[in-house]
């Protein structure tokens, strides 16, 4: 007889879809049914620690002090200004690589005149513009997953969006390739082949300006959950700022 | 009428924080206990609660109703604590020695329901015991299994809330509950 793995018990203990038949082995094997108890006396430690209880006022005073900052921060932002904090982050993420490339290509021929920025700082430099890149990357792939593809206004600017990050990153690919960053840059033409099919999600029949095909919408997001994309992004970027954190 | 989570949450969308305000008073306490059981205190807990909310109602409009109101909250406290943890980079342990100020506060305690005394330390055992196999832990790992063991989530819906693909989800359950049984069957 085929016993049950420690995954097929777990499963079973969750009742996860598929357990029937772990459960209907259970009831026939005594060896798996002492393995399952085993399991689930190790998991009953968990269950007993609990929760402390919190005031009766609790739900009260998370709703007073969230108040102020609701009004620091208003919901209704509107998409103009958005994009314009768009602009001048790709603005910001080319000037500094303008400052990489400077500092990289003009060194050799006239030494002292860069003398300014060490290899040191142009690598951070460049690590700060690429954690910033994925750090917007994260943000529209989260609205891209958490987005119904109902709201055509909002995704039109989402497309806009892609399209700046496909052009950022393709300097970001560069910067990288040319200090022979090979992983992040693999990862950066796997984000930019991501936002070319964002910043191109066909339109929604009968075709209207900015109306995206909510199709098309879920076809990104499942793109992105199958990829475990955001997942990646978060992985990358972080490591990236605890590689800046140690330049 | 009954004020349902549908009806705050339609005019919640259109701008009004009072509708909004009826959607934090009736999740606040749940919201809290999943932080509390990724943070291991109450202070950073507290924290991730504020922080949910705001991003919540920030981005209200875009809250598409696929996934019920509190499963969505879920979703973003997830997020935001797996990225304050990362920060941060350690596990607080939840049974943080109390402050001095704590220890001689004559209210301490007054305030809240507190369990029966059999049920607390029946806690504390446990609390002591799982705090460093909890602390051995991933973010991911604690997070997924804290979803799925304590939160009552599907291993699709704790992928769905960790942004990652079910098989990884999974994997990263196995991996929290074969470390978390290792840990705790000599005391089971």
């Amino acid at each position: 007889m085929t016993h049950l793995t420690e995954e097929d018990l777990i499963l079973a203990y969750y009742n996860e879809p598929g357990a029937d038949l772990a459960h209907a082995h259970l009831a026939a094997c005594p060896e798996c049914r002492a393995s399952a108890e085993s399991l689930a006396r190790a998991l009953s430690v968990c269950n007993q620690w609990t929760v402390p209880e919190r005031s009766p006022e609790f739900a009260h005073d998370v709703w007073t002090r969230l108040v102020p900052q609701l009004y620091l921060q208003p919901q209704p932002k509107p998409r103009w200004r958005g994009l314009r904090i768009w602009t001048a982050a790709t603005g910001f993420a080319v000037l500094l690589l303008a400052v990489f490339f400077a500092g990289r290509y003009s060194r050799p021929s006239t030494p002292p005149v860069m003398a300014g920025l060490s290899d040191q700082a142009r690598e951070r430099i460049l690590a700060i513009a690429v954690a910033d890149h994925l750090d917007r990357v994260q943000i529209l792939l989260t609205e891209i997953a958490n987005t119904s593809g109902a709201n055509p206004e909002t995704f039109a600017s989402d497309r806009v969006r892609a399209e700046d990050l496909v052009q950022e990153g393709r300097l970001m690919r560069q910067s990288l390739a040319a200090q022979g960053e090979t992983p992040t840059t693999n990862f950066l033409d796997e984000v930019e082949r991501f936002m070319i099919e964002a910043a191109h999600t066909p339109d929604a029949p009968p075709a209207a300006p900015g109306r995206v095909s909510a199709d098309a919408v879920r076809e990104l997001r499942d793109r992105i959950e199958s990829g475990s994309l955001l997942f990646k992004v978060r992985i990358v970027e972080s490591n990236l700022r605890n590689e800046e954190q140690k330049l | 009428m009954n004020y349902g989570d549908d009806v705050a949450l339609e005019q919640a969308r259109s701008g009004n924080s009072d509708a909004f305000r009826v959607l934090v008073e009736r999740h606040a306490t749940a919201v809290f206990r999943l932080a509390y059981r990724m943070t291991g205190n109450e202070t950073d807990a507290e924290d991730m609660v504020q922080e949910t909310f705001l991003r919540a109602w920030r981005e209200i409009r875009r809250f598409d109703g696929r996934a019920s109101f509190g499963t969505w909250l879920h979703r973003i406290c997830a997020n935001r604590t797996v990225d304050f943890l990362r920060a941060r980079n350690r596990w607080q342990p939840a049974l943080s020695p109390m402050t001095e100020d704590e220890e001689h506060d004559p209210f301490r305690g007054l305030a809240s329901d507190e369990p029966s005394p059999e049920r607390a330390a029946r806690s504390a055992e446990a609390g002591a015991m799982l705090e460093p196999a909890l602390a051995a832990l991933s973010e991911i790992e604690r997070t997924a299994f804290v979803l799925r063991h304590y939160e009552g989530l599907a291993i699709d819906e704790v992928a769905s809330a960790l942004g990652v693909q079910p098989g990884a989800a999974r994997h990263s359950i196995f991996r929290a509950v074969r470390k978390l049984r290792r840990a705790l069957e000599c005391h089971a």
